[in-house]
């Protein structure tokens, strides 16, 4: 690339992430921040890294249709990404947030979805391989993903049989968070979790509407395994879940807004969302639980039957590009897994100890295990303590 | 004159034709395929597979409290809407002015205008901790607990169905004939009389049919509850989204769904049988 062309980028990368992190710590607005920035920009900075998307053609664009269609979860992108995909490629992104991967495998097996991209995590993977619902991914179409830039603990799953199905988007944690306001006796524990919402706490604790979390919850508590699938554990389980039923504030896996109205102090989180309600009231403390919990990785998933295959691969590759990555993570708060992205953080976000938590805290946590997706046994456990 | 019946013949059948297609594939032939799902068995990942077995039956007692639930809040939420459907029905019908009237009534149809989800969703901040019991705690009424009660439910019903109530008692009351009712009064019956004697029965078919509507529809919502009840206040419709989307047990959502049209069937047959023999009494009455 000759000088003269450098020159002639609208902004250089350095600058773009000076504004960047001048958007981010709040000393210019996001419509400023767009502005200096704008389409050019994006498309400047993701032009020396998305080959595929400047492949000559003017209207190369055009290819791709005029829809996509999202299926992820709730406070979980930054819509600056979606409105910048759709502003380059004019390819309209229709969302939809879901709150439990059984939803998500609900809705694949019943067939039809017309999803073309989705947010599934790690232990559903090989499940979707086995029931033939993804299509395996052709890298060479995702240049901007970088194997070498991500953690393979955390993209292991994305590889069944040797062959790569889906690309991560994020990694967390999933522990409590507490109204340290309301709660003094700082739990540290699912033990002292459950204690604090049948004593002190009763009337303000909220489980998660999802059996793989709530149920997950409810095993550490009693000293078993996240993934158990041991009908008598279960049965313990179940027990120590409807014996608490009486003193939840509620069951739910959309928590922030009871969290911030004050109506509950405490309930099962994911740390991203941990931030997000800590940056906006600090007496919210986020909890890794000590006797155990859930680690895990979010992956970007194409559908077998999605409609719009050129927009799936285009979009993937939108989000992998780091800079996209990073600025998505400075709004839902969750860790990227590549470390390119990180890199782009500012150093509130890349040693925040509630996304990048001590190696020591995490030792007894578990990935989720595809088994608990497909138990029987674990859904109506679930099932009967909502209707109980 | 056999041509004319001919062609009339010729033409119902094409006029029944789109409904009798409609109601066979999309309403018999699907609920037939629930019942037969009823008697399969789980696939081991979710789902339907083959076989025969009352096990979905015998397991019904575990949604007991779904449907108590659901059979004691949906006709409550009913006598409630129609508590206060009535007096604003009775208003626009027979108080206000031509001139309002239209006003009035396209203010009543405005909210459905906005998604019924979107507009739930706003109640979970005003019956929340910030909303009313923030207010009530500055006239010192402290500690009320207002979101996730059946209480929040009821509102949130009161206030999704209040149209499809107020509508057919509108429509029942405007076609009242006024001279009915100064008839009444000038035979010296009061105000009171005049309406337990003329007005109510004669708006009877409105009530009983806005009843049914929203009673039929309480009986399977799902969104007021889980929204407004947190999912502490559990409806049949619930258990049976959480069936079909979450366990993916179809053979025991499909029996859960069989029992909810049997109960139906029942409380439906009940319910006209009543108010169509309180009608001929009536109808009696006033000749």
């Amino acid at each position: 690339m000759s000088k003269s062309n450098d020159d002639n980028k609208p902004i250089s990368a350095r600058k773009f992430m000076k504004y960047f992190r001048s958007y981010q710590n709040g000393s210019i607005s996001r419509r400023h921040f767009l502005g200096v920035t704008g389409l050019g920009t994006a498309m400047t900075v993701m032009g020396t890294a998305v080959p595929s998307l400047w492949s000559g053609k003017a209207h190369a664009f055009g290819d791709l249709g005029d829809r996509l269609v999202f299926s992820t979860w709730p406070n979980y992108q930054n819509q600056v990404n979606l409105d910048e995909f759709t502003e380059l490629t004019g390819v309209n992104i229709q969302v939809n947030a879901f709150g439990s991967n059984e939803e998500m495998l609900a809705k694949l097996q019943a067939g039809g979805t017309g999803w073309d991209v989705f947010v599934p995590t790690n232990y559903t993977i090989s499940n979707y391989v086995e029931l033939d619902l993804i299509q395996e991914l052709d890298l060479s179409r995702i240049p901007n993903y970088d194997p070498a830039a991500n953690n393979p603990k955390f993209a292991g799953p994305a590889m069944v049989n040797g062959k790569v199905y889906c690309v991560p988007k994020n990694w967390g944690t999933t522990g409590f968070i507490v109204n340290t306001k309301k709660i003094k006796s700082s739990p540290r524990s699912w033990k002292d979790f459950f204690d604090v919402t049948m004593g002190k706490g009763s009337g303000h604790t909220i489980l998660h509407d999802y059996q793989l979390t709530t149920i997950g919850a409810a095993l550490c508590a009693l000293g078993y395994s996240f993934n158990s699938i041991d009908p008598k554990e279960l049965a313990e389980a179940e027990d120590l879940l409807i014996k608490s039923k009486p003193h939840l504030f509620a069951i739910t896996s959309d928590y922030q807004p009871g969290m911030r109205s004050g109506d509950a102090w405490m309930s099962i989180c994911w740390n991203g969302d941990g931030t997000q309600l800590n940056r906006d009231l600090p007496e919210m403390a986020y909890v890794i639980a000590s006797d155990g919990g859930e680690i895990w990785t979010d992956f970007y998933a194409i559908p077998k039957d999605a409609p719009h295959l050129d927009a799936a691969y285009a979009f993937i590759n939108f989000m992998q590009d780091p800079y996209v990555q990073a600025r998505d993570a400075a709004v839902h708060g969750y860790a990227p897994t590549d470390s390119r992205a990180i890199a782009l953080q500012p150093d509130s976000l890349a040693t925040d100890p509630i996304l990048h938590p001590a190696a020591d805290l995490m030792n007894g946590l578990e990935f989720g295990a595809a088994q608990t997706l497909t138990d029987a046994n674990r859904a109506e456990v679930m099932a009967r303590f909502k209707s109980a | 004159m056999g041509a004319d019946s001919k062609t009339n013949r010729w033409l119902t059948a094409a006029l029944l034709t789109p409904t009798s297609l409609w109601f066979l594939f999309l309403l018999i032939l699907p609920l037939i395929v629930i019942l037969v799902f009823s008697f399969g068995e789980r696939a081991a990942v979710g789902g339907y597979a083959g076989g025969f077995t009352l096990e979905h039956y015998a397991n019904l007692p575990s949604r007991l409290k779904a449907f108590q639930n659901t059979l004691i809040i949906a006709p409550v939420g009913t006598l409630l809407a129609l508590l206060v459907a009535y007096p604003l029905a009775y208003y626009l019908a027979v108080r206000v002015s031509r001139r309002y009237k239209l006003i009035l009534l396209v203010l009543v149809i405005v909210p459905f205008w906005t998604s019924l989800l979107v507009r739930t969703y706003a109640w979970i901040f005003i019956l929340g901790g910030r909303g009313i019991p923030t207010l009530l705690e500055f006239i010192g009424i402290e500690g009320v607990r207002l979101i996730n009660t059946p209480g929040a439910v009821l509102v949130g019903i009161v206030y999704g169905y209040l149209p499809l109530m107020v509508f057919p008692i509108f429509v029942s009351l405007e076609k009242l004939d006024k001279s009915l009712l100064e008839a009444s009064s000038d035979l010296g019956g009061s105000p009171y009389k005049t309406f337990t004697q003329i007005t109510l029965p004669l708006s009877m078919p409105g009530v009983a049919t806005g009843c049914m509507l929203v009673f039929i529809l309480l009986m399977g919502e799902f969104l007021i509850p889980a929204f407004l009840g947190g999912g502490k206040v559990f409806f049949i419709g619930n258990a049976l989204v959480d069936l079909f989307l979450q366990s993916r047990n179809w053979p025991f959502g499909a029996a859960v769904s069989v029992t909810l049209v049997v109960i139906m069937l029942i409380t439906v047959t009940l319910y006209m049988r009543m108010t169509l023999r309180g009608n001929t009494g009536r109808d009696e009455s006033l000749m």
